[in-house]
């Protein structure tokens, strides 16, 4: 953060005369922002956090007092980081006391002196921005410590293998497979008590196990044949001589990372049986660190060229191993290694460039430190976190979505730029429920059950999908809110508010209603289609079994003729007709469709004279349209003597119907035990009616 | 009319004004300033409607302002309004109200003067 750019303080006091006193006495110095009531205070503190170096606050405010501020800022921990100097005319002593304790820094009782608030305010923020200084170097040293130890450790051991001439991939190798090793082992056994920060300081000091050999002479140590056994007795010193080394540093005697290396150094060459050097421990008696790091030790010298050897497979060296040709090893550690041996050259591989890397990495490390002085660890995660606020807000405009943010408490909601532009609302709308021009766009209702099944979720199953309508500036559109309430981490979670967006589904919905309505009705009349018709009556006479209903069906006497004389537009004109008288006669409970060509099917429910009700009907279908007389043949099956079910009941009136066209047609005629072997007058739905009938 | 002299046509303390704002500009800007300020209106819509809460307020801020610009004949009385009012209505709230109006009247007239005075 450059300290050319102004320090920006929040005021929050309901007078804007105060306001402007306080502005006018900092504006030299600071940059200043302005919130006339506590509410909005809040939005601006949620809106720009970290910018803001220090408020100053009033007490008495209309929307949310100064101890409301206090409140939310603690609630969000805004408190710990944002400095507040409290304002106030008020000078009881428990207002005082309750605003030291609600956490503010500093309080200024009215009238105040300019001076003072002066020398306080810059006080107040000095002493904050050392804190937050402090707090950063505290981490950045560690850091920065980590990153010198294994740069140390990296540089020793890379001193060592350059007078070994060996590729500089030993140390790394082995630190590897020593990792691998002990993760495997702390899940197979846990014999070993090994904790992970062990197993870190068993792998860093796992670098150090070959310091001894400095002390060797080059020309034995890069002897390219076989030693003499003076020579080997010489090279055999090497692991005393790095422990002696670790034993008399001057200082760092207690540190664990020192007494591990020392165990390594001393005894990476003992083995399980007794027969290693220098002291012929057994078993146990080796330390498991230094038992893994002999082991991995072995390994990489067999798959590396050395000056005295050529490199053998990976599949020849763990055989060596494991049948004991480099000296006996623990059990345990052999079926580690068989276990994951398939695995090992790719473990390798993939470490080995993420160690080179790293390397690579640290040797820049100290240089960059130096060179960006000013970009320290804790600025580092304030760049990455400004950076994901740009990306994210990029993405939301380009997305040309809805996107939002709610909090409960305060109630406030904060929408994407592009949102609030499409809205017509502002980006920040505080107390949302009671805001008229947010009330407009989103019913209360439907805000009110959103918050409340937002509220109802769980940590786990947060996401909620909620179809209502929204209006867009005045046209109201079915949108679909897909929302993620947050959950605080505390125990038990606390619910916080939602993030999501809202997505405009008003043309699909509208296409599917219409598509659905195309489905279910006849395009010609309006009516319902047979198929949805039955649909309807199937769900009516399940939801109502005790209900006595009539079920009718009829068609039009002579409709081939007047189709054959008139045309079959004038046939249609007919049809419409008569689908329009049918709708006048019945009510708005019954069901009413056209079952094909020119057969049309009531379903009506009654309560004791049927036979009026559809006398009544029958009456009022009949007349003429233009020149055609209309003449009607009606079957009619009631629930009462039909049982079982839709299909029986269309069948019993269907054999009403063609009985009334046998008996010379124009009239209707209930289904009776006559009529049970009868024929089907519209069975073959689309049949022509000459063909049906008997005369 | 100097500042000084509105400052004693109002009944306020000048020396205290410039002791602690340290500047005579600081202060005549916002005295000049004090006859936009709403919060007069907002305690008389408050009384009129009867809403006591947003009339204690009001009287606060008022109070407020004139401590900060020491115009102490109307914080004085501003501020009993504003005790009156804490805790709701109060009987003694409306000749306090009366007596906050007459030397807000008074203060304004002051004001409107040396503002006359110092542009003419």
């Amino acid at each position: 953060m450059s300290t050319e750019q102004k320090q920006k303080i929040l005021i929050v006091d309901d007078s804007e005369l105060n306001r402007a006193i306080l502005a006018d006495m900092l504006a030299d110095e600071y940059e200043i922002i302005e919130a006339e009531n506590g509410l909005q205070g809040v939005g601006l503190l949620q809106q720009q956090e970290t910018d803001i170096s220090l408020v100053l606050l009033d007490i008495v405010m209309p929307q949310m007092d100064g101890f409301g501020v206090l409140e939310v800022m603690a609630q969000n921990h805004w408190i710990d980081d944002i400095p507040v100097i409290m304002i106030s005319a008020e000078t009881g002593s428990s207002h005082i006391e309750r605003a030291y304790e609600l956490g503010v820094t500093d309080f200024i009782s009215r009238p105040f002196d300019a001076l003072i608030v002066h020398r306080r305010v810059v006080n107040t923020i000095l002493l904050y921005a050392k804190q937050k200084r402090l707090v950063g170097m505290v981490a950045d040293q560690i850091y920065e410590n980590q990153q010198r130890s294994s740069l140390l450790i990296d540089i020793l051991s890379h001193i060592v293998e350059f007078r070994n001439g060996e590729s500089g991939l030993h140390v790394l190798n082995v630190r590897t497979l020593t990792e691998l090793m002990l993760n495997h082992l702390v899940q197979k056994t846990d014999r070993y008590q090994l904790s992970p920060s062990d197993i870190s300081m068993i792998c860093t000091a796992s670098s150090l196990h070959d310091i001894g050999k400095i002390s060797i002479d080059e020309k034995i140590l890069n002897k390219p044949g076989r030693f003499t056994d003076e020579e080997f007795a010489i090279m055999k010193t090497h692991s005393m001589a790095g422990a002696e080394m670790l034993e008399n540093l001057p200082i760092h005697q207690d540190d664990p990372l020192v007494k591990v290396a020392y165990d390594i150094c001393r005894w990476h060459h003992e083995r399980w049986d007794g027969r290693g050097y220098p002291d012929g421990l057994k078993g146990d008696e080796i330390p498991i660190s230094a038992q893994i790091v002999a082991l991995a030790d072995v390994y990489d010298a067999l798959t590396s060229k050395r000056c005295y050897k050529d490199s053998f497979s990976h599949e020849t060296a763990i055989q060596m191993i494991l049948d004991g040709k480099c000296g006996a090893f623990n059990p345990l550690l052999l079926d580690c290694l068989r276990d994951f041996a398939d695995d090992l050259p790719t473990h390798m591989n993939n470490s080995n460039s993420v160690a080179q890397r790293n390397l690579r990495e640290m040797r820049n490390v100290a240089q960059e430190i130096h060179r960006h002085e000013e970009l320290t660890a804790s600025e580092r995660t304030l760049q990455l976190l400004e950076h994901e606020r740009m990306k994210y807000s990029f993405f939301a405009d380009m997305s040309k979505e809805i996107q939002f943010e709610f909090t409960a408490s305060p109630p406030m909601i904060t929408l994407s730029n592009w949102g609030a532009e499409h809205l017509g609302l502002d980006e920040i709308i505080m107390d949302p429920l009671h805001q008229p021009e947010a009330r407009k766009v989103m019913d209360a209702a439907d805000f009110q059950n959103l918050t409340d099944i937002l509220r109802s979720t769980s940590p786990d199953l947060p996401v909620v999908t909620y179809d209502c309508k929204l209006n867009y500036k005045g046209a109201w559109r079915w949108t679909q809110i897909v929302a993620r309430a947050t959950w605080s981490n505390d125990e038990p979670p606390r619910y916080t508010g939602a993030i999501g967006k809202a997505i405009d589904i008003h043309d699909s919905r509208m296409k599917l209603a219409s598509l659905e309505r195309q489905a279910s009705h006849d395009a010609l009349t309006g009516l319902l289609n047979h198929a949805y018709a039955k649909k309807r009556i199937l769900e009516r006479i399940e939801s109502r079994p005790a209900a006595t209903c009539a079920l009718v069906i009829f068609d039009l006497d002579h409709f081939k003729s007047a189709n054959d004389t008139y045309g079959h537009s004038f046939g249609d004109q007919v049809l419409v007709h008569l689908a329009e008288k049918l709708r006048q006669c019945i009510r708005g409970g019954d069901i009413a469709a056209r079952a094909g060509g020119d057969e049309f099917l009531i379903f009506l429910e009654y309560k004791d004279d049927v036979e009026a009700v559809i006398s009544r009907i029958f009456q009022s279908l009949c007349g003429r349209f233009e020149q055609f007389p209309l003449s009607i043949s009606m079957g009619v099956a009631l629930t009462a003597t039909v049982p079982g079910g839709y299909d029986a009941l269309f069948h019993a009136a269907d054999a009403a119907l063609y009985t009334v066209k046998r008996g010379g047609r124009g009239q209707y005629r209930f289904y009776d035990e006559t009529m049970r072997e009868t024929l089907s007058a519209i069975s073959p739905i689309d049949g022509d009616e000459t063909t049906q009938e008997p005369d | 009319m100097t500042l000084k002299d509105c400052y004693a046509a109002m009944g306020g303390n000048y020396e205290d004004a410039i002791g602690r704002l340290r500047s005579e500009r600081l202060v005549q800007k916002f005295v000049l300033k004090f006859l936009d300020d709403g919060s007069y209106d907002l305690l008389c819509r408050s009384l009129e409607e009867k809403n006591y809460e947003e009339a204690f307020r009001a009287a606060h801020t008022i109070k407020g302002v004139c401590q900060n610009l020491s115009i102490d004949k109307l914080q004085a009385s501003s501020s009993r309004l504003c005790e009156a009012l804490r805790n709701g209505y109060t009987p003694e709230a409306d000749a306090l109200a009366e007596e906050t109006a007459e030397d807000y009247r008074q203060t304004v007239a002051a004001i409107r003067a040396f503002q006359e005075a110092s542009v003419g």
